[in-house]
């Protein structure tokens, strides 16, 4: 890039907003007034490297964007009376409105788009950053983003959402929904939840942005300053909450030096401008109250923690989401004691929505440590670490566990006997494969240390209800069986039972491809039996129960002793050749001679060859292996 | 990024529409969310120099009226280029003058 481009690429980010914001007012599509808005920009690109940069580069872009539209406008095919109108209208009116970045603001987060793609559209619109930007601040590619903007743009042009200030109660739900992007956008720069950086200073700059920007345009709204103040609070930290290698630091272990006092007092300023207002606090309000409290300590000793459990008290009768009552924990747990913290984050242990978040071992391994119980607390650290996706974070939680003492004699571990018990030789690849699954889940959740000895079936059907409470009966009978092949191996009792085995409903009949099945090479009698089900829709027992004696091949129909079962030309033609000349005894015989043990009944042994009926359980059998499907399935396809 | 924008004393007399301008500028700055802080500085100053164990404090002024710094405002933004912008667009409004724009390296990095 060129110094002119670096130019107007900054003037581009300074004046986008307005300038989409103003032509969105006049030719009602976002999309369009984004295109013209970009016709200007080309402009720009190519005239001020020659003719330099305007005096007024903000109008210059402006004039340029609106006379583009204007000439759309008569271009178009459409071309009439009212098109030239309202093109004359656009030359009168003024460029833009206090209220048209708001209204923008107030369409790229409108609730019909998706939440990723109001993110991306406030980013591109709003902040003026180009698609490779935000693909770069979200990992992902450009050509991804851009398509997300496409769509976006695409759905409310169809929607035909309207470029308007909502009022009344309607305000204050679309009005969340920005606060919400923008805190998105906030997050995942100052909490990166992937990746080696820690911090992706430029979203949460642009994103503090956002929320000023919000704070003068809807002046009136508190929970608009609780945001800011939430945000400005916690970027005064950014510089505190990292070490020198790159790991976390907690809060009351940062150097408050560090904090940044500008935008504290920025934060108290806005929280203030919150409590002016004098309306009950929502939840951007009670977290900033929460910063703030924290922010007011002028060393960690001196934290109010008992103010600060009683505003998650608060917050989590607004919010009871698993997070701020995790966090609220942690508050109890400093206010009032360990013990009282950990009873709060034991209630959680259950919640399917923290099952994967490293922050509930997290804490409870800092409860447990504090508690004086440094085998258990080391373990949750551990299991924190395995959950991270961030390394510095990870790093930073090995090391926890590692500085814990680990006074308990050795003893075989879970990781370490699920490692042997894999090693297995006496079963087949497949099989391992799928234990395997259902150990290493298993070691995931309750955490590879922990001693065998202390693993106890309710651990283990709690995992099970957080990992497959939803799964299919089939899915949760195979870890269910894993689980006690497992502990019968390891001389365990048996640590499944307090699961019961699901029933599982009969497999859908969808799938069974019959054509498939009669173009395979398939022994005559399966090929007979399976057309026979298939032919006369009976049921398979009534079917295997037949004799020989019992068809009618002329006219296509047995007698079953109850009904006929009658089938058409496929079995037709198969049948004599099953029969091969026999006159009595069993239609569908067994490959073999049933052994000595238990003499079958005379009804089922063929008199011609001393073979027995084929059984319903070995003929289920066969036809399982074939294609997966229950004969049942067959009858009714 | 941070930068501070100081402005050096000039000559030129401040009237009613010098004031709108700057008050306008200051409103769409802070707005935009950009402007952190800005404050006008005393002429002169009081300054200390320490020499061995030796603080000596003298009153000023110390340099040519032109060569102060008579006023300052903490902008941040995304880029140097957008801070060299908004000094333009500053420069514009108080007309003839210097302008000092340095980045802040703070907490903030």
């Amino acid at each position: 890039m060129t110094a002119v481009h670096r130019t107007v690429d900054a003037v581009w980010k300074l004046e986008s907003a307005r300038i989409i914001a103003g032509l969105t007012r006049l030719v009602h599509d976002v999309g369009l007034a984004e295109e013209f808005a970009q016709d200007a920009l080309v402009a720009a690109l190519e005239q001020w490297p020659s003719a330099g940069v305007p005096d007024n580069p903000g109008a210059w872009l402006t004039t340029i964007a609106k006379r583009r539209a204007i000439d759309h406008i008569r271009r178009s095919e459409r071309l009439d009376r009212k098109h030239e109108e309202l093109a004359r209208d656009l030359d009168q009116q003024p460029d833009q409105q206090p209220d048209d970045v708001l209204r923008l603001m107030f369409i790229s987060c409108h609730p019909v788009l998706p939440t990723a793609a109001r993110v991306a559209l406030t980013l591109r619109l709003i902040g003026g950053l180009t698609a490779t930007e935000i693909a770069r601040a979200f990992l992902t590619t450009e050509a991804r983003i851009t398509q997300r903007i496409a769509a976006a743009k695409q759905t409310l042009a169809d929607e035909r959402v309207p470029f308007e200030l909502p009022a009344g109660p309607e305000l204050a739900g679309r009005l969340s929904s920005v606060l919400e992007v923008v805190y998105l956008i906030f997050n995942e720069g100052y909490a990166a939840s992937a990746g080696d950086d820690l911090i992706r200073a430029d979203l949460c700059l642009e994103a503090l942005r956002l929320g000023r920007q919000l704070a003068e345009l809807a002046p009136d709204e508190p929970e608009v300053h609780g945001l800011v103040a939430l945000m400005e609070i916690q970027a005064s930290r950014s510089a505190a909450r990292i070490g020198p290698n790159g790991e976390p630091v907690q809060l009351h272990e940062q150097n408050r030096g560090r904090w940044d006092q500008l935008l504290i007092r920025r934060g108290f300023t806005a929280m203030l401008r919150a409590r002016d207002l004098g309306r009950p606090p929502g939840p951007y309000v009670l977290q900033a109250a929460i910063a703030v409290c924290h922010a007011q300590a002028p060393t960690a000793e001196d934290t109010d923690w008992r103010q600060i459990a009683a505003l998650y008290g608060a917050l989590a009768r607004l919010l009871p989401t698993p997070i701020v009552q995790l966090n609220r924990a942690v508050a109890v747990g400093m206010s009032a004691g360990p013990q009282a913290g950990l009873d709060l984050v034991d209630a959680l242990l259950t919640d399917p929505a923290l099952q994967n978040y490293h922050l509930l071992p997290g804490v409870r391994g800092d409860l447990l440590a504090r508690l004086g119980r440094p085998a258990e607390a080391r373990r949750e650290f551990e299991r924190a670490a395995a959950l991270t996706a961030n390394s510095a974070e990870r790093e930073f939680l090995r090391r926890r566990a590692e500085r814990l003492a680990d006074d308990a004699p050795p003893s075989l571990s879970l990781g370490q006997a699920t490692a042997d018990f894999l090693r297995r030789e006496d079963l087949d690849a497949q099989t391992l494969r799928a234990y395997a699954q259902t150990l290493r889940r298993l070691c995931l959740a309750v955490g590879e240390s922990l001693p065998l000895a202390e693993l106890t079936p309710d651990r283990v059907a709690q995992t099970f209800e957080l990992a497959w409470a939803g799964a299919a009966a089939r899915t949760w009978n195979r870890h269910r069986a894993a689980v006690r092949s497992f502990s019968a191996w390891a001389d365990l009792p048996d640590l499944a039972r307090t699961l019961d085995r699901r029933t599982e409903p009969p497999s859908l009949r969808r799938g069974l491809d019959l054509v498939e099945l009669w173009a395979r090479e398939l022994p005559l009698r399966e090929r007979v039996l399976w057309r026979l089900l298939a032919e006369s829709s009976a049921g398979p027992r009534s079917v295997l129960a037949l004799n020989v004696d019992d068809l009618d091949l002329d006219e296509r129909r047995a007698w079953t002793g109850k009904t006929w079962i009658t089938w058409r030309s496929q079995t037709a033609s198969l049948l004599p050749g099953l029969i091969a000349g026999r006159e009595r005894g069993p239609v569908f015989l067994a490959d073999r001679r049933r052994g000595p043990g238990r003499p079958p009944a005379a009804a089922d042994v063929c008199p011609h060859t001393g073979r027995t009926r084929l059984s319903y359980e070995r003929a289920e059998y066969l036809f399982k292996q074939a294609t997966g499907h229950t004969l049942r399935d067959l009858r009714e396809s | 990024m941070r930068f501070l924008m100081t402005a050096l004393a000039d000559d030129n007399k401040p009237d009613e529409k010098l004031f709108t301008e700057m008050a306008k500028f200051i409103d769409e700055t802070t707005a935009a969310g950009i402007l952190l802080a800005t404050g006008g500085l005393e002429a002169g100053g009081v300054r200390l120099t320490s020499a061995g164990d030796e603080i000596t404090v003298t009153d000023g002024p110390f340099t040519e009226a032109k060569e102060a710094v008579a006023g300052f405002a903490l902008i941040e933004v995304r880029s140097r280029e957008e801070a060299i912008e908004l000094g333009r667009r500053f420069r514009q409004i108080v007309g003839d003058g210097v302008s000092v724009i340095q980045q802040v390296y703070g907490p903030q990095g």
